[in-house]
């Protein structure tokens, strides 16, 4: 039993990470409809700022936090002003978008390969590793601290969505673009928020994903399974990303435990394929009917 | 002879109801309008025949066979074609290659004879070919044969867009406001054009328009609608006298000028 | 730079030639994006070998099984996400190209994760220019016939393409289809060249790279793709200091070709010898535009 809860426990700190990064591609398909892949770059490149404010610069943990989180919030603007603009502006097929997406993240992958280097990483100590224990379970201090603030970024991301101005244009956007347009709300900078919001959490997450592990260019590919549990909760929907989100980090935890962590990402993987045929929409996503 | 039934037809976009309860029939080889403030259900009506939407209730008959369930393409298949509001061309291509795309499934023969290059492929693509060059000389379209579609000018693309569903080969033939954007001259031009084509092609025709002089002069019956209802049907002199109509309609165009 | 060399870059060069064709058909042509292209190469590959090595096929015979495999596979996919809207088929296609590699990674039978040496070395330089010659005339042909505009149809207006009769999801099928069955082929023929598999080989970089060898050359043209894929492979090769950073310019590329000109190299053309001919009489004809203007009725 104590192990059962501590695969539960495991599982909430791994998958509290993916929510943050998970976040990101919902709150951009809610708004643009397209699955924006280059976020797994802004992720990899946070988690590269972290890591090199820290030991490079020598920062104090919290500032290096806040600054790599801001950095990556920054790229993601840039992408954006960079890689999508353009195509929004003239009417592009969504084709070409997801192809934008795609050069976008493979150029942040390889100028990192090409000019850090396609070596691991890994960050400073910062926190002890004597975990706290609770009777038989043990959580490790990090995996605290990645639940918290995790839980943190993502309770004040609700309440910017939903209890804040910004956040009703940010959702009457998502629900119809054209009709917001014209309601006055500037469709521009409802997307320049979101694309910041995304990287920011994305930054946050890399940060956090580093410590716990290593940093190296392929996290993308780490990304890629937070893709998978946005898609899983229903992309467009910030609850279905985080529940889509905690369910696939406690599925993977107890694959490794129970199974084999061999077939850890292979669950994860089938996991997409099987919500895809029987519920596309995802957990908690809505299916639209085409407007003629 | 009936061609076209609307039976008690109902469509709801979740508890918002956009045609209800709507009775149609149209004759056969006759032009039939659907006139309407915006808003009304006439657009949805032609998304419901096309398959484009699934009916929430009632039933869609067309020469005597339930259609409702059918998928788009099956309707084309059997014979009901459309022009829309806001045109869909395929823009990238040439007004020529437009058409000889939906000439299509006048030709047979299989993705196997398009490999190789059978005689049967070589006589049917000439026959799609003849035929698209038909349609263009009908259409008054052959000077710009080669002239990528978004490129022509607006009334043209209309005209192409109907040269297009005449591809088919339609018993049908759906128009969603073929005039919109034309000026008066155009619209005189178009609405000879719409009765050479329905001579030519043997065709049924229901128009959905706001030019009121096209649709009195062309239809021989008309529905009106408002608020998703059928408020009212019949010849153009009855609908021209029709109590109702004029408070829901044509009265509002009073206010409006 | 010996015959060897260069034989070897040109045979490279014509298996990513198969694939990028085929990829072509499904981007280019009929407007779906795959992540998943890998996977159908790895199951071309894998399958073809197994006939060759372990049931003595002939080799051509061999490739036609690896090829209708991944075509069966792309068409089991296809069934179930190809009527969904939007991204939903691209992002099951990433979902199938990563776990057919995760799956191979896993059987024994295959060599697993550590790879399948010993493959035969049948792969030559006259085998892959017979085969895309032949694959080249195939898709050009399926490309100018009804099917072919119906692809190009649905890549244009989707709606409208229904409203002409034509089944969407039919065709989507059969473009998937074919253009699996292509990396399916292209996928035995890599690994009966270089002898020796293994599924890492074939990860999501390889199915973007493909992709972008198809934007490359221009979505919409053959020929272009065709371009794309022999410049692209060959490029590499001859510039060995410049690997690192050739992924890092592909990826701006990508998005450079996307805001400037998204038709990529070819633009939907097609280099024949009538629009060749076509192109040389228009600069002929600029040049004599301005005694010709003003005679235009319309």
């Amino acid at each position: 039993m104590s192990a059962f809860m501590q695969q539960i426990i495991n599982g909430l700190s791994i998958g509290s990470v993916y929510a943050l990064m998970a976040v990101g591609y919902s709150l951009v398909y809610s708004i643009m409809n397209f699955s924006n892949f280059a976020h797994g770059g802004v992720i990899m490149l946070g988690s590269y700022f972290g890591f090199f404010l820290l030991t490079l610069y020598k920062l104090p943990f919290a500032a290096a936090f806040v600054l790599a989180a801001l950095g990556a919030g920054a790229l993601a603007l840039i992408i954006e002003r960079i890689a999508y603009r353009p195509l929004r502006k003239r009417n592009a097929p969504f084709l070409y978008f997801i192809i934008s997406a795609m050069g976008a993240s493979i150029f942040l992958e390889n100028i990192v390969i090409a000019t850090i280097g396609p070596t691991f990483k890994t960050y400073p100590r910062i926190l002890s590793p004597q975990p706290y224990s609770f009777g038989t379970l043990s959580i490790g201090r990090l995996d605290m601290m990645m639940f918290i603030i995790s839980g943190v970024s993502l309770a004040l991301l609700v309440y910017i969505i939903e209890r804040t101005k910004i956040g009703m244009a940010i959702r009457a956007t998502a629900y119809n673009m054209r009709a917001s347009a014209l309601m006055g709300v500037n469709t521009d900078r409802i997307i320049f928020i979101v694309f910041g919001l995304g990287g920011l959490l994305g930054g946050i997450a890399g940060v956090l994903f580093g410590m716990k592990y290593t940093v190296y260019p392929q996290i993308g590919f780490i990304t890629i399974k937070s893709f998978i549990a946005a898609v899983f909760g229903g992309l467009g929907s910030l609850q279905g990303a985080v529940v889509g989100s905690v369910l696939l980090g406690i599925i993977e935890t107890f694959t490794s435990g129970y199974l084999s962590s061999q077939y850890r990402d292979l669950i994860a993987f089938a996991l997409l394929i099987f919500i895809l045929i029987v519920r596309p929409m995802g957990l908690m996503g809505k299916m639209t009917e085409d407007k003629a | 002879m009936i061609i076209l039934e609307m039976r008690n037809v109902t469509k709801q976009f979740g508890g918002l109801t956009a045609v209800g309860n709507v009775d149609i029939q149209v004759e056969k080889d006759s032009i039939f309008g659907l006139i309407g403030p915006n808003g009304a259900g006439k657009t949805t009506i032609f998304n419901l025949i096309t398959g484009i939407y699934k009916v929430t209730e009632g039933e869609i008959i067309f020469q005597d066979h339930p259609i409702d369930q059918l998928q788009p393409y099956q309707i084309a298949d059997i014979g009901i074609t459309r022009t829309f509001q806001n045109i869909r061309l395929f823009k990238k291509l040439t007004a020529y290659e437009n058409i000889l795309t939906a000439c299509h499934y006048n030709a047979s023969y299989s993705i196997l004879d398009a490999v190789v290059r059978t005689p049967k492929y070589k006589k049917e693509e000439k026959k799609l070919g003849d035929q698209a060059d038909k349609l263009m000389e009908i259409m008054e379209l052959k000077d710009r044969k080669d002239i990528i579609a978004s490129n022509l000018p607006y009334g043209l693309q209309r005209r192409l867009e109907i040269a297009r569903a005449l591809a088919l080969n339609p018993k049908m033939l759906l128009l969603d406001e073929p005039a919109a954007g034309m000026n008066p001259d155009e619209t005189i031009k178009l609405m000879e054009l719409i009765r050479q084509i329905r001579e030519q092609f043997n065709l049924t025709v229901v128009v959905i328009e706001h030019h009121m002089d096209l649709i009195m002069g062309l239809c021989d019956k008309i529905a009106v609608l408002n608020f998703g209802r059928k408020l009212a049907e019949g010849t153009a002199q009855e609908i021209q006298a029709n109590p109702k109509v004029i408070e829901a309609y044509l009265g509002e165009e009073e206010v409006n000028c | 730079m010996d015959w060897f060399y260069i034989q070897g870059i040109l045979i490279l060069s014509g298996i990513y030639l198969l694939a990028v064709l085929g990829l072509s058909l499904l981007t280019g042509f009929t407007g779906l994006f795959s992540f998943g292209h890998a996977g159908f190469m790895a199951v071309g590959a894998y399958i073809t070998a197994m006939m060759t090595v372990n049931f003595k096929m002939p080799f051509i015979l061999a490739l036609l099984v690896g090829g209708v495999a991944a075509a069966l596979i792309s068409l089991l996919i296809g069934r179930l996400t190809l009527n969904l809207k939007g991204d939903y088929f691209c992002i099951a296609t990433l979902g199938l190209g990563e776990a057919i590699r995760l799956i191979l990674d896993n059987v024994q039978y295959f060599g697993g994760a550590r790879g399948w040496p010993g493959i035969p070395l049948k792969t030559t330089l006259g085998n892959v220019i017979v085969i895309n010659i032949i694959a080249i005339i195939v898709m050009a042909n399926l490309i100018r016939s009804r099917h072919g505009r119906n692809f190009i149809a649905i890549r244009e207006e989707e709606m409208a393409s229904q409203i002409i009769g034509i089944n969407v999801f039919r065709y989507r099928m059969i473009s998937l289809a074919v253009s699996a069955m292509y990396a399916g082929v292209a996928g035995g023929m890599l690994a009966h060249y270089l002898g020796f598999l293994q599924p890492k080989m074939f990860q999501m970089a390889k199915s973007t790279e493909l992709t972008i060898m198809v934007i490359f050359g221009g979505l919409g043209s053959i020929s272009g793709s065709a371009l794309g894929a022999i410049v692209l492979t060959a490029l590499p090769e001859l510039l060995r200091s410049f690997a690192k950073w050739r992924l890092v310019v592909y990826g701006l590329a990508v998005i450079f070709i996307m805001i400037t000109r998204p038709q990529g190299l070819m633009g939907g053309y097609e280099l024949t010898f009538k629009n060749i001919k076509n192109f040389f009489s228009r600069i002929g004809l600029k040049a004599n535009e301005k005694t010709s203007i003003g005679g235009d009725q319309s």
